[in-house]
């Protein structure tokens, strides 16, 4: 009996004998070419992918260590020079070498690694999900570059289970600014409504939309991340309903719904896409759909790295990049729910503005269109009938 | 073709250019006929044209009747 006891004991010691030798989490000093971000958390699955390219690009090899928080923290981090501590744990993405088998793709094997800094560290590229004007009236300082990446939109989410196919500029108005007082079925419920901190692109951008104080939504507990606006959802009933980015939508698509959106004078609510199921973004592209932003990018001039955060950079922007890269990025960017600025027929000038229609110097439509659907346009070689001939189509110019 | 038919078939004429493809969700509201949809814009150049403009995607027409909106319209301020 003795022994048994002996055996059991040691048995039970086995597991804590292991915990206690718990790996150091990685220096992210020791990633070659590391860049720091602070971004926010909608950029994520673009991050993943392009993270994991840069880690293989051969030519120019750059390792993506990024933080999330909310855009308005970003930017007035980012305008202050002010350094993340040293205590911050960094998302960043493993190469082929290290993990062959890592995909975006994969639900069961697309989870970033971790490392930490050596010390209180100034990211070198900040990164806001709508107009920076939106959080500040201050002008970027004279050291500070923007540039706008692609085109986010924002949606209205609720779980698979609700009967709620559309919401009005006006429904959504008496829904978030009042709550169940608002009266609006199936949306009676505050400790359904799920919205996120007030210095999120994802609630000022409604905020903005709707003209609805990013002070006048704390209905109930604003969710610290979109994933916890996700697992809200999920776990909701036909009275839930959450903000969220079109790009993270587009990630959980098997377990929710978007709602379409009717603006302010509009005849009839539009899905982000030209139909519930498509990944087109044709009605974001075309001015149906109202509510999105641009993302902004930022970095330092005069950052000794700046060599790779503008490559990073122009790369998100869809900008062509010296020495090329290994992967085509247009694709990611596409496949992940967001539309380059080269694919717009519509921009505004600040948050929630007016649509004006809009021609991009190089328009990218037939490659978008490529990629997340099928396209009419025709494709080419070398040369176009009519159009210009890039990236295997004849863009119209 | 009298004025008054004239008047009476813009709106059908509107709708064949709108395009819709019949299969859009209707929400709360029984879908409208032809002659209560509203035209869609051709040319779009105002924003008002844009978000209004011709388009063969899904489009959800929604009737919908805030209890708290005023009475003509506008939305009451924020509590």
């Amino acid at each position: 009996m003795t022994r048994a006891v002996l055996l059991i004991g040691i048995a039970l010691a086995i597991p804590h004998r292991a915990n206690a030798q718990v790996a150091e989490p990685t220096k992210c000093s020791t990633l070659p070419h590391v860049l720091y971000m602070q971004v926010g958390d909608t950029q994520v699955n673009l991050l993943k992918r392009l993270g994991r390219a840069l880690r293989d690009n051969t030519a120019q090899p750059i390792s993506l260590a990024f933080f999330t928080s909310g855009s308005c923290v970003n930017i007035s981090s980012f305008y202050a020079g002010s350094a993340l501590p040293k205590s911050t744990t960094f998302q960043y993405l493993p190469s082929r070498a290290e993990d062959a088998d890592w995909d975006a793709d994969n639900p069961m094997h697309s989870a970033t690694l971790s490392c930490v800094p050596d010390d209180a560290v100034v990211p070198d590229v900040g990164n806001s999900a709508l107009f920076n004007s939106a959080c500040t009236d201050g002008a970027a300082p004279a050291n500070v570059q923007l540039e706008e990446g692609a085109v986010q939109a924002y949606v209205l989410a609720v779980p698979k289970a609700s009967a709620a196919t559309a919401i009005t500029f006006e429904e959504a108005y008496f829904v978030f600014g009042f709550g169940m007082a608002g009266m609006i079925a199936p949306w009676t419920d505050n400790s359904q409504i799920f919205t996120r901190k007030p210095t999120t692109s994802t609630l000022l951008a409604w905020a903005r939309n709707l003209g609805i104080p990013a002070d006048k939504w704390a209905l109930a507990p604003q969710q610290t991340s979109s994933q916890t606006v996700v697992d809200k959802i999920n776990a909701g009933t036909a009275a839930t309903i959450g903000l969220l980015g079109a790009e993270v939508y587009d990630g959980n698509r098997g377990t929710m719904n978007v709602l379409a959106y009717r603006a302010k004078g509009q005849a009839a609510a539009y899905y982000p896409d030209s139909s519930a199921t498509a990944r087109d973004k044709r009605n974001v592209r075309d001015g149906h759909y109202t509510v999105w932003s641009p993302t902004i990018w930022m970095d330092r001039i005069g950052n000794p790295k700046s060599v790779d955060t503008r490559y990073v950079i122009d790369l998100i922007a869809n900008k062509p990049v010296t020495p090329a890269p290994s992967f085509e990025m247009i694709s990611f960017i596409a496949k992940v729910g967001l539309v380059p600025d080269c694919a717009m027929a519509v921009t505004r000038d600040f948050e929630g503005g007016p649509l004006r229609l809009y021609k991009p110097t190089t328009s990218c439509t037939c490659k978008y269109e490529s990629i997340v659907d099928t396209t009419a346009c025709t494709a080419c070689t070398d040369s176009c009938t009519t159009g210009v001939c890039r990236n295997g189509y004849c863009e119209d110019h | 073709m009298s004025i008054r038919s004239l008047f009476l078939a813009l709106p059908l004429v509107f709708s064949i250019a709108c395009g819709d493809d019949g299969n859009a969700p209707r929400d709360a509201a029984p879908e409208p006929d032809a002659a209560s949809e509203p035209p869609c814009v051709t040319n779009p150049q105002t924003y008002q044209e844009i978000i209004n403009a011709c388009t063969d995607a899904v489009k959800i027409y929604k009737d919908s009747h805030p209890p708290l909106l005023n009475p003509d319209g506008t939305l009451p301020p924020l509590p």
